[in-house]
């Protein structure tokens, strides 16, 4: 940690609204600084685990109530904080888990918020990927009672023209919505090119001029015959233009238009379902970056341009970064052998600016050696994973237990859980490893119609493929700070991830060695 | 419809006789769940009642009563909110008087989706807009930054488009809003939201006057507190919208990229307002700004200025994103290795 005095956020002598709260929340910060520049923070797992444990067996106080449409919420955050805190529940809690999450199964497909409530996309999510941690194949296994059919059909009738989705009937269309149907379809084996078309589209018009994304964008349509056997298709066009995105870029939408849009990879490859717009990249990643707050706010990350630091936000901007590297931006898989070359002849051929160190190998040997503070800044990560994990150790855990937005508020389920999948995006690099998804590949049994088969096949090995990166975690504090590594399209383990599809495809996953060089040896 | 009066307010549904031929519905009957929430006795006995109606299927006034007590207690109940909605149009309520209720639980509400989304569904059937960007206005009084309430006035503009009417006082309106708070982002975005997301206005058809105009309102309030992402990014978006090379900028912004200097003139220049005398200097944007505009250039040459100022901010200015403008030097040097 650097000993440099602090720089509070310039206020230019001109005070807004905006300035004095930024002002007044540093101003708190302050005083969750590390004590000194060496101090080792402990992430407290069992204040944490105690706090989870509390609500799952005693339940929710009053509060909560506020959260009744969202059981299946409360549900998953805590048992995913479970399994990034490397704890798995016991038989009997988790067959009344099963049994819970199955009675908010609808009868017409999907499931809701609660027993009886309507079927819902982010419920579904929810759901399904809280039985992706505690469900199993065969009767009372909670698998094999979804039913796959009537979720399809739950789907396909929410799906709008412009390829975005309805959250439910009636209800609103976002990203986190689209974002949790795609997932939810990956899992259970219901991707077709019937359900995503045109969604690709939506996600890209979401994408606002600062980089991020927004909540939906608004459609128009093109202006048709009014004689049906004037018009060339049996839906209108949705036009290119005016196509406004609804809302600013925000960290929340950025994720699961980002994590939305990986998860249709194997879509858009294709150029018969390629989208006709694509995502602007470079703005998108310095849109990410300068959401990371200054350490001044300790490295967190914000929401929005201008507004506070949130917990949170180190998973859905802090985990964005992995996502980020599916579409060969950053990591070290995706580095040019030429750009670093470059670089290294670059710096030779320059005198006297020691200050960047030597390129090329030189500078890797150099960065695997620990800084004073123990640190081995190996990673080649856009974002300060180390700020981050010192936030989220310093500000974001409560003392009682749970982590929180920022103090001195409560802890909550909610942030307790992207608190902790942030942790996980800062100490590992999880990352899209092609030689996992050859294996996944060759090991898989075709089986059907070719097409269809081969999409299947590719859905399957790409889910898949994220593995963690051997001996370049970084955890500060030490090993017993250690969360387990997260899928960054799923948030559920790679473990779990793995359960659950290789049950719906039907399909063996070859199990996970040693991965050899993550860019085959060349670098 | 009527209203929830003092006297049934503390009766429970299974206490009042009007609602004696429902059957309430238990929300786990055959199973003892795990993480149970502790409601309130009230809130128990409305979802159970809740449960019933759905069960019936009926749609009928009582069912209004008992949509708002359970929105009244918890607004986030997507299920309640589209029972009522049905209900609304099965009986043929008035929704201008919905809409008025709205208005209450708008502002007490303001951070949950379904209380903005009702009103969607009912705008979209009334099409009176007008009066909508009054009550956005008074909410954002409350929280100028409420996500709902910006998207909701965009998706409003944006579904009532044609009227241009609608559109007419909505600079001003963005003006109001930056001028309480220039470092509002949720105004900055809604200024090119109604500028240049959503088709050209009647008399704005020059859009390279129309630039000239917003080149130099966004100059102007870098000028008053260059330290703020919001106008920069504004600007960036405004000059990739309309694919403008940054380099027009380089004079504006080079002032902003070093420390004050002693001697200034008191020249007023609307293409080049300085920096205020109380300005923080060097700003990052300002320095972020004038290395894009050498990378722009594709020479080496200005691939090594654009180096050297990246590493400044990557050492000294904006050290948070090291890692990031360690990647722009090498992508940058990566793009000119040919051009040695």
């Amino acid at each position: 940690m650097s000993t440099k005095p602090l720089h509070p956020t310039p206020i230019d002598a001109f005070s807004t609204p905006t300035s004095d709260v930024q002002y007044e929340t540093e101003s708190i910060l302050l005083k969750h600084f590390p004590p000194t520049p060496n101090d080792t923070p402990e992430l407290n797992k069992n204040a944490h685990l105690q706090y989870l444990v509390r609500n799952l067996v005693q339940g929710f106080p009053e509060r909560y109530t506020s959260q009744d449409a969202s059981q299946p919420w409360l549900l998953f955050w805590t048992l995913q904080g479970f399994s990034a805190l490397q704890v798995a529940m016991d038989p009997g809690n988790r067959q009344k888990a099963i049994d819970t999450i199955m009675t908010w199964q609808h009868p017409d497909g999907g499931f809701g918020g609660g027993p009886g409530q309507a079927p819902h996309l982010l419920a579904t999510y929810a759901a399904v990927s809280a039985l992706a941690i505690v469900g199993r194949p065969g009767p009372n296994g909670g698998w094999d009672q979804i039913d796959r059919k009537k979720l399809y059909s739950f789907f396909m009738s929410v799906k709008q023209p412009d390829g975005s989705f309805l959250v439910a009937k009636h209800m609103e269309v976002d990203v986190r919505g689209i974002y949790c149907l795609l997932n939810t379809a990956t899992l259970l084996d219901l991707l077709t090119p019937e359900l995503v078309k045109g969604t690709a589209d939506f996600l890209a018009s979401c994408q606002t001029y600062e980089g991020g994304f927004a909540s939906a964008s608004h459609p128009s349509y093109e202006v048709r015959p009014p004689r049906p056997e004037y018009r060339t298709s049996s839906k209108p066009r949705v036009l290119a233009s005016p196509r406004p995105a609804l809302g600013e870029a925000h960290g929340g939408y950025t994720f699961c238009a980002l994590a939305g849009w990986v998860l249709l990879l194997p879509f858009t490859a294709s150029s018969d379902t390629a989208p006709t717009l694509s995502l602007r990249l470079k703005p998108l990643l310095r849109w990410l970056t300068s959401m990371q707050c200054t350490r001044a706010s300790l490295g967190g990350f914000r929401g929005r341009t201008n507004k506070l630091v949130d917990g949170c936000y180190s998973w859905w901007c802090g985990g964005s970064f992995a996502l980020l590297e599916a579409l060969g931006v950053g990591g070290i898989q995706n580095a040019s052998l030429r750009a670093v070359e470059e670089e290294e002849r670059v710096l030779k051929d320059e005198e006297g600016k020691k200050e960047m160190g030597r390129g090329g190998r030189e500078k890797e040997k150099e960065k695997r050696k620990a800084d004073e503070d123990g640190w081995v800044d190996v990673d080649d990560s856009l974002y300060d994973q180390k700020a981050l994990q010192e936030y989220l150790l310093y500000a974001g855990q409560h003392p009682a237990g749970g982590l929180r937005d920022k103090p001195p508020k409560n802890a909550d389920a909610y942030h307790t859980l992207y608190c902790l999948s942030g942790l996980s995006a800062a100490q590992h690099h999880v990352f899209p490893s092609k030689a996992r998804q050859k294996e996944i590949e060759d090991a898989w049994v075709s089986k059907g119609h070719y097409e269809e088969d081969n999409l299947r096949r590719r859905v399957f090995s790409s889910m898949l493929s994220w593995v963690e990166e051997e001996g370049a975690s970084r955890i500060l504090g030490g090993k017993g700070n250690r969360v387990n590594a997260t899928h960054p399209v799923t948030n559920l383990t790679m473990t779990h991830t793995e359960g659950i599809m290789s049950h719906f495809y039907n399909q063996r996953v070859p199990p996970r060695g040693w991965t050899p060089g993550l860019t085959g040896g060349k670098i | 419809m009527p209203p929830i009066g003092e006297d049934s307010a503390s009766l429970k549904f299974s206490q009042k006789p009007e609602w004696a031929d429902v059957v309430p519905v238990l929300q786990y009957e055959n199973v003892n769940p795990l993480a149970p929430i502790f409601y309130s006795e009230e809130y128990k006995d409305a979802t159970d009642y809740f449960r019933g109606i759905v069960k019936s299927g009926e749609k009928s006034d009582r069912v209004l009563t008992l949509t708002e007590a359970i929105i009244r207690q918890n607004p986030a109940h997507y299920s309640a909110w589209y029972y009522r909605y049905e209900t609304l149009l099965a009986i043929n309520t008035p929704l201008d008087v919905e809409l008025k209720l709205m208005d209450e639980l708008a502002v007490k509400y303001l951070k949950t989706y379904q209380v903005w989304h009702h009103r969607r569904l009912l705008l979209t059937i009334t099409r009176k807009p007008a009066d909508e960007l009054e009550f956005i206005a008074r909410s954002l009084k409350v929280d100028a930054k409420n996500y709902h309430t910006w998207s909701y006035r965009q998706w409003l503009l944006a579904y009532f488009n044609d009227e241009e009417d609608l559109w007419t006082g909505e600079l001003d309106f963005v003006d109001t809003m930056l001028n309480q708070d220039v470092r509002n982002n949720s105004a900055w975005h809604h200024r090119f939201f109604v500028v240049w997301g959503c088709g050209v206005r009647e008399g704005e058809e020059d859009r390279s006057r129309i630039l000239k105009r917003e080149l130099i309102y966004v100059k102007q309030n870098i000028s008053l507190a260059p330290n703020n992402p919001s106008a920069w990014n504004y600007l960036r978006g405004i000059l990739e919208h309309n694919s403008a090379p940054y380099s027009a900028l380089k004079d504006f912004v080079a002032v902003y990229t070093v420390p004050h200097s002693t001697d200034r003139t008191e020249i007023v220049d609307l293409e080049l307002p300085p920096p205020d005398k109380g300005a923080e200097l060097p700003c990052a944007q300002a320095i972020e700004f004038l290395a894009d505009i050498y990378e722009q250039e594709c020479t080496r040459e200005a691939a090594l200025k654009a180096t050297e100022l990246w590493r400044s901010l990557a050492n000294e200015h904006d050290t948070i994103r090291k890692k990031y403008w360690e990647h722009r030097i090498r992508d940058a040097l990566e793009a000119t290795k040919d051009d040695v």
